[in-house]
């Protein structure tokens, strides 16, 4: 059965996500487009719990109960989005990534200005210390080597598409490989590098 | 540590869910197998490695991994020798995609389709992204024509060989014009090459359909299904289906020749589309000896050994052409 994202709308669950809590900051009006809201509050509902627990490895509990409040109003201020399910909830967790580097860098500058000297500030926001990363030294270094031992046709996939935003195909095309043996590679090296990041808490 | 199978899943899953063609029939299945508690933590690790990677990207190791896998995609083959209209440099690729993606949308806007060009030299070979997100591979000597809108994915090759891998989009055909012939196909890996009087059709993945006035016009369009291929004349006539020339295909776009019992004179043929300085027979009866080997595009020493040692010709260079002559006193 498809979900029906008008029946959604009115399903009890909702209630986790009353609109008249406002954001956290609501100066950007939220579209009215109802179909939207119910598709984003359906989401949230699906995966809130997974979102949660992704978080707390990021940020603390707290923090990371109020990133998921706010990722649900970002996404509901986005106003449009995919809706095909795998691809909104990796969206959904992109934008809470996203929201979660910028908390680490908000307390990151407010300890740059409590303790540095005012012409220095600038200069200590450009330079990333360790508490402006969105992970612990480990999870970077299981990471990084976890990407290093992938073997070489299978990292060349993965990095292509991870940071030069190329397609399947255009991967494909430029490594004379077929789509699906490149799906296959990718799918490979998510499974390795998923790997070294369940070794992480 | 082992992977179990819902770890197994959740990266397939993740792959196929970044997949250009991903379709929302597999949606269902997929939130079926999200439900489960144990499925999530899984595909959470996966979320955790996609965004996290994100920090390492200017770390050392990093950078000169991503260089490394640069220089792959920049073969030095494509990167200085293509000369397309509008040139698709292999180092920028993700920049000029999204400057190609602004002009397909501005065409939609203007519902009114732009043509560009694309063209190799003699010798060359070039990939280029098309902003569908279907690519093509252009062989040595080909000139071809894009022209998008908001109804039909149209191309003209109007000299040489394309390889075409179709991004699948139902509601736009995607048509490859070739002398009278159309090739038209909704998502698939197909190659036309024109050649002396004619168009030939190889079908790699999925289905296509050959029509046009090359096939007359009360005659229905040949469906072609992959593994076979179809030629057609200039003057309307069109062949049997036939085996698709795999071979053929797999080798030029890896820079290779494969020659598989075929005549000399054929090979020839083929080996000349590549160069400016073509080997020729002096005495034309000898194009109908065999020859076999797999060659490299451009090495012409290799091959003038090999036609030296196993069929025992004698090449002499000279400025415009490479004579092919028995060795003296060999008969064969």
């Amino acid at each position: 059965m498809k979900h029906d994202p008008t029946q959604v709308s009115v399903s009890p669950a909702e209630a986790l996500y009353p609109l008249d809590m406002g954001g956290a900051d609501s100066a950007d009006p939220i579209p009215a487009d109802p179909s939207h809201r119910a598709y984003v509050t359906m989401l949230f509902n699906r995966h809130r719990v997974s979102l949660q627990r992704y978080l707390m490895r990021l940020v603390s509990p707290e923090d990371a109960a109020e990133l998921v409040q706010e990722s649900y109003y970002r996404l509901l201020r986005h106003g449009e989005m995919v809706r095909v399910d795998a691809m909104a909830r990796s969206f959904l967790f992109q934008t809470a990534t996203n929201l979660a580097r910028d908390h680490h860098r908000r307390r990151a500058s407010h300890r740059a200005s409590l303790h540095v000297p005012l012409e220095d500030a600038e200069i200590a926001q450009d330079h990333l210390g360790p508490d402006e990363q969105l992970a612990g030294e480990q999870a970077r270094a299981l990471l990084e080597r976890a990407i290093a031992d992938l073997p070489q046709d299978t990292r060349t996939v993965f990095l292509l598409h991870r940071f030069r935003d190329l397609t399947y195909p255009q991967i494909a095309a430029v490594m004379s490989l077929s789509a699906r043996t490149v799906a296959r590679k990718m799918a490979e090296a998510i499974e390795r590098l998923s790997a070294a990041m369940a070794e992480v808490p | 540590m082992s992977a179990s199978a819902g770890d197994l899943q959740a990266a397939d899953w993740f792959a196929q869910a970044r997949s250009a063609d991903s379709h929302p029939a597999s949606d269902q299945a997929w939130l079926e197998w999200i439900e489960d508690d144990g499925h999530q933590r899984a595909y959470e690790n996966c979320e955790l490695a996609w965004e996290l990677a994100a920090e390492l990207r200017h770390t050392p190791t990093l950078a000169a991994l991503l260089a490394a896998a640069d220089s792959l995609t920049a073969a030095p083959r494509t990167a200085s020798a293509a000369r397309p209209t509008w040139r698709v440099p292999l180092r920028h690729i993700a920049l000029a995609a999204s400057v190609v993606a602004v002009g397909a949308v501005a065409w939609l806007f203007l519902n009114r389709p732009a043509t560009l060009e694309y063209r190799t030299a003699v010798g060359e070979q070039h990939t280029v992204f098309l902003a569908d997100g279907s690519s093509v591979l252009l062989n040595t000597d080909s000139l071809m024509r894009v022209e998008f809108s908001g109804h039909r994915r149209h191309i003209a090759l109007l000299r040489g060989e394309a390889l075409f891998n179709v991004s699948h989009d139902r509601s736009r055909p995607f048509e490859v014009r070739a002398l009278q012939g159309v090739t038209t196909a909704v998502g698939t890996q197909f190659d036309v090459e024109i050649t002396r009087g004619g168009a030939a059709v190889s079908v790699l993945e999925g289905t296509v359909t050959v029509g046009g006035d090359a096939i007359g016009t009360s005659a229905p369009a040949v469906a072609v299904a992959a593994g076979s291929g179809v030629g057609y004349s200039q003057e309307g006539g069109v062949s049997a289906l036939r085996p698709a020339e795999v071979d053929r295909i797999q080798g030029w776009r890896t820079q290779r020749m494969v020659f598989n019992d075929i005549p000399l004179d054929t090979a020839l043929a083929e080996y000349n589309r590549y160069t400016r300085t073509p080997i020729v027979l002096r005495d034309p009866t000898l194009g109908s000896r065999h020859i076999n080997g797999v060659f490299h595009i451009g090495d012409e020493a290799a091959f003038l050994s090999a036609l030296d040692q196993g069929l025992h010709l004698k090449a002499t260079r000279g400025d415009a052409q490479t004579v092919l002559q028995p060795e003296a006193g060999y008969q064969p």
